[in-house]
């Protein structure tokens, strides 16, 4: 089993050398790097493009790194990859990942976060706007069954009722919103409302940070054995992450247009989508400390606000001092 | 010049109904707009070629590899069974419990403990193993038994009479089984492919497809699936259509069926059966388990559940959680369960009182059995709203298909002596209907019946899950979310004990009945 894993990852790197042949002594480096595999949150859209860069420009092989990148999906629980060791560092949402230490005694630890401000939002339409939390009293709110418990802790925070909203499922599909039969829905805010404009509509959202739900979002999540033994390598994750986020963000127009027919192929999604994504998700990556930074005020607010909801986290939970050694 | 004018009547309407489908959807008269006319879908389809192939390339892949590794199995299963009837007993419980997992609960749990390819392969393969193993068995018990005796008097041995005689009469039965089983393939694969993240595949390109708000694609989409299934279909159909003639009895076999009597004659070894059926799916799941090696955590073994479910600290939470949620999913189930069944009935009656309407409803039929439901939430909600009516129609819709396949070919196996008789005596089609085909097609009606539970259970999960937020559904999405891993297994388990559970009591009035009918049971 171990002289066949080694061997296809052999074979991996060799493929990966031959396709960087024009860059002759890429391949040597591709060769000795140690591997290391990513399992990202979602499906293949700018959410995770500074990865993609990462990758493309080779910012991982110069860790030492030969990275393996795996999409997500509705399905795919990134902490659970973890778990199986399929995935070394995955990216989650901190309410999972949190819950599931607490309560599970689940081995991970935070060491990163790509969003500083969670995206997700109450997404509506102009022409029957929802611009803050008491508007949504008496209407009808689209919610994935998972972010429940958030909505209805900021509903809490506001001092709303959640009796007073109808809450019914999101099935990722923003139509019943543009029709109508809905009158608002949560979602990330740096997407939707690019696919209502397509429609003709106009949207408005606000975001759950802005009215004291105030979390991270796809947080950098290892296990405590990795963080034990493949430090170094997730230091270079870091690093390598950062240089590809950063890079990305000089001009967020510049590098989705680039993957249309690489990262982005037959993802069912637009170039353009991705472009308005790529922009509105900067304000929320970049931080003044450095991307994927963890400031002590702001891991004490999302903290507080998951206490919000009975999810009990600590400040032991994250471990902030690889981000110092970038 | 006969074969033209057989076909003309049911082309005539296809044609009438994508007309009417175009102007509707062209006039944005139905959902305002949510449901896109045909030359729209046409197009969408044309605009969005280059992402086809590999798409339906990778869905081929995984649904063709599990169409051969679940049918064979079943078939091998149902031989094994027939040769060795108590092997049935035994596995009984196991088969059963397969047919039941809801692909819902066990998507999650395949991407979880297992990787690439494999989970579609598996979920494709689920899909087919019941349906084609319970054709096989049914065929090949209800073959002739005067043939059957001529073999055996000639000194002929149990292999040859299942060679000669009863694979030969099952024939068309399974190829009915692989007919059903074509478009489970499909739809298994790209379930699994919607939620399992993998970059290729029709699921994977919907979930990406999803948030345009573009119904032309998803409806794009759904042809192309329902095109894959569709061919697949007919294909079996074809053959099913030309080996029907061939082994079908002309005359009526006149001897009483024997009874299923051995459990009153050796109680001992029917108790042990009956403990083996129960006791091997738990083993299967067990061993499951421990065989791919996924941490505790994550996979659950049946002691894990119990222990989740009554001993964890979480304890009490799951369970008011639970019966809350049961107290939401069952009432709707069994009622639509039995509009499913009505509606299959009447269609398949229907069916023989007008073949023409049957040629012209069956690619309809096959559409609602192939375009995935999560394409079609949107257009529903618009329609139905989310309440009941939305369930019930959810439900119908997963339902009604392989009832009436199976109700289908059990009316069109009624003896033509029988019928003749009947119309000889000047029996109306109607009249021929209630002595003769109705009451001959008990047996398959059971077996539909039987075949349906779980499906309903099922739709109605989906309805939850989708659309209305409430019961098992939204409790299975809601803890996938959470990494509630005893809630995802306790949902899974309970949702197959139920099934079982339902279905053995259909199985106890379906002795009752047949039994003072005289007929046996199309197990």
């Amino acid at each position: 089993m171990d002289m066949k894993l080694s061997r296809r990852r052999f074979l991996g790197a060799a493929a990966a050398g031959a396709a960087a042949s024009a860059m002759p002594f890429g391949s040597f480096r591709a060769m000795a790097a140690s591997p290391f595999a990513m399992q990202a949150s979602w499906i293949n859209d700018a959410e995770f493009a500074g990865y993609f860069l990462g990758l493309d420009k080779g910012y991982y092989a110069d860790e030492g790194l030969d990275m393996s990148y795996a999409s997500g999906g509705p399905d795919v629980i990134p902490e659970s990859t973890i778990i199986t060791g399929r995935a070394d560092l995955t990216l989650t949402t901190p309410d999972t990942t949190i819950k599931a230490i607490s309560e599970q005694g689940a081995p991970f630890k935070i060491i990163g976060t790509q969003y500083q401000k969670n995206p997700i939002g109450i997404v509506s339409l102009k022409s029957n706007p929802i611009n803050k939390p008491e508007d949504l009293v008496g209407k009808t709110l689209a919610v994935p069954p998972v972010n429940v418990i958030s909505v209805e802790a900021m509903l809490k925070l506001n001092g709303i009722d959640k009796a007073d909203v109808n809450i019914v499922p999101y099935a990722y599909d923003p139509t019943p919103l543009i029709k109508g039969e809905i009158d608002a829905s949560l979602d990330f805010t740096t997407n939707v409302p690019f696919t209502i404009s397509q429609q003709g509509a106009e949207a408005t959202s606000f975001l759950l940070y802005d009215f004291g739900f105030t979390i991270f979002n796809d947080t950098v999540v290892v296990t405590e054995e990795t963080l034990k033994t493949k430090r170094k390598e997730l230091v270079g994750w870091l690093r390598a992450s950062r240089r590809g986020w950063e890079e990305n963000f000089v001009d967020p127009t510049v590098w989705p247009p680039k993957w249309a027919d690489s990262w982005f192929k037959g993802t069912g999604r637009t170039i353009e989508n991705e472009i308005y994504f790529n922009k509105a998700q900067q304000p929320l990556v970049e931080s003044p400390n450095g991307i994927f930074s963890m400031a002590e005020d702001d891991i004490e607010a999302c903290l507080t606000a998951l206490g919000q909801i009975g999810i009990n986290g600590s400040r032991d939970m994250f471990d902030t001092t690889l981000l110092e050694e970038i | 010049m006969a074969g033209n004018k057989q076909w003309a009547a049911p082309l005539r309407n296809v044609v009438a109904l994508l007309l009417v489908w175009e102007v509707v959807g062209r006039l944005d008269l139905i959902a305002d707009g949510a449901l896109p006319g045909v030359s729209e879908i046409l197009i969408g389809l044309w605009n969005d070629r280059s992402d086809y192939p590999l798409h339906v390339w990778e869905t081929l892949k995984a649904s063709g590899l599990g169409f051969v590794i679940g049918n064979l199995l079943g078939v091998v299963a149902g031989i094994f069974f027939v040769l060795i009837p108590v092997s049935l007993r035994v596995f009984r419980g196991l088969n059963i419990a397969i047919f039941a997992l809801p692909p819902i609960a066990i998507a999650p749990i395949l991407s979880l403990t297992l990787s690439g390819l494999t989970p579609r392969v598996v979920l494709a393969a689920l899909g087919c193993y019941f349906v084609t193993m319970t054709a096989t068995v049914i065929g090949l018990s209800q073959s002739d038994s005067r043939a059957a005796d001529l073999i055996r008097v000639y000194g002929g041995s149990n292999w040859l009479i299942m060679r000669m005689v009863q694979f030969r009469s099952a024939l068309p039965s399974i190829l009915s089984g692989l007919r059903v089983a074509a478009p489970n393939a499909v739809l298994g694969a790209i379930l699994a492919e919607f939620g399992g993240g993998g970059r290729w595949g029709l699921g994977a390109y919907l979930l990406g497809s999803l948030g345009r708000a573009e119904p032309e694609r998803l409806w794009g989409i759904g042809v192309v699936a329902t095109l894959i299934a569709g061919l697949a279909y007919g294909v079996f159909a074809l053959m099913s259509h030309r080996f029907v003639g061939a082994s079908r009895a002309v005359t009526m076999n006149m001897s009483v069926p024997e009874k299923a009597g051995d459990e009153q004659s050796r109680p001992l070894s029917s108790i042990l059966a009956g403990a083996m059926a129960v006791l091997l799916p738990f083993l299967f799941w067990w061993a499951f388990i421990r065989l791919l090696d996924v941490p505790a955590m994550i996979s659950k073994t049946p002691i894990g559940v119990v222990e989740y479910l009554f001993f964890s600290p979480a304890a009490q939470s799951a369970q008011e959680r639970l019966i809350a949620a049961l107290w939401e999913t069952l009432p709707i189930t069994g009622i639509g369960l039995l509009c499913g069944l009505t509606f299959a009935f009447l269609l398949a009656i229907s069916s023989r009182l007008f073949p023409g309407f049957l040629r012209a409803f069956m690619p309809v039929a096959l559409v609602t059995q192939t375009m995935p439901l999560v394409a079609l939430t949107p257009l529903l909600v618009l329609l139905l709203g989310r309440g009941t009516s939305l369930t019930l129609w959810v439900t119908i819709s997963v339902t009604f298909f392989p009832a009436f396949v199976i109700l289908a070919q059990g009316i069109s196996m009624v003896p033509r002596a029988t019928r003749e008789l009947a119309m000889a005596y000047g029996a109306s089609a109607g009249q021929e209907l209630r002595i003769i085909t109705i009451p001959a097609s008990m047996p398959y009606l059971f077996a539909a019946t039987r075949l349906t539970v779980p499906r309903a259970l099922l739709g109605v999960m989906i309805a939850e899950w989708l659309a209305t937020g409430k019961g098992l559904g939204n409790l299975l999405n809601q803890s996938r979310g959470y990494m509630d891993y005893g809630m995802i297994w306790t949902v899974a388990a309970l949702s197959v004990i139920l099934a079982v559970v339902f279905y053995q009591l259909v199985v106890v009035v379906e002795r009752r009945v047949l039994q003072r009918m005289g007929m046996s049971t199309a197990e």
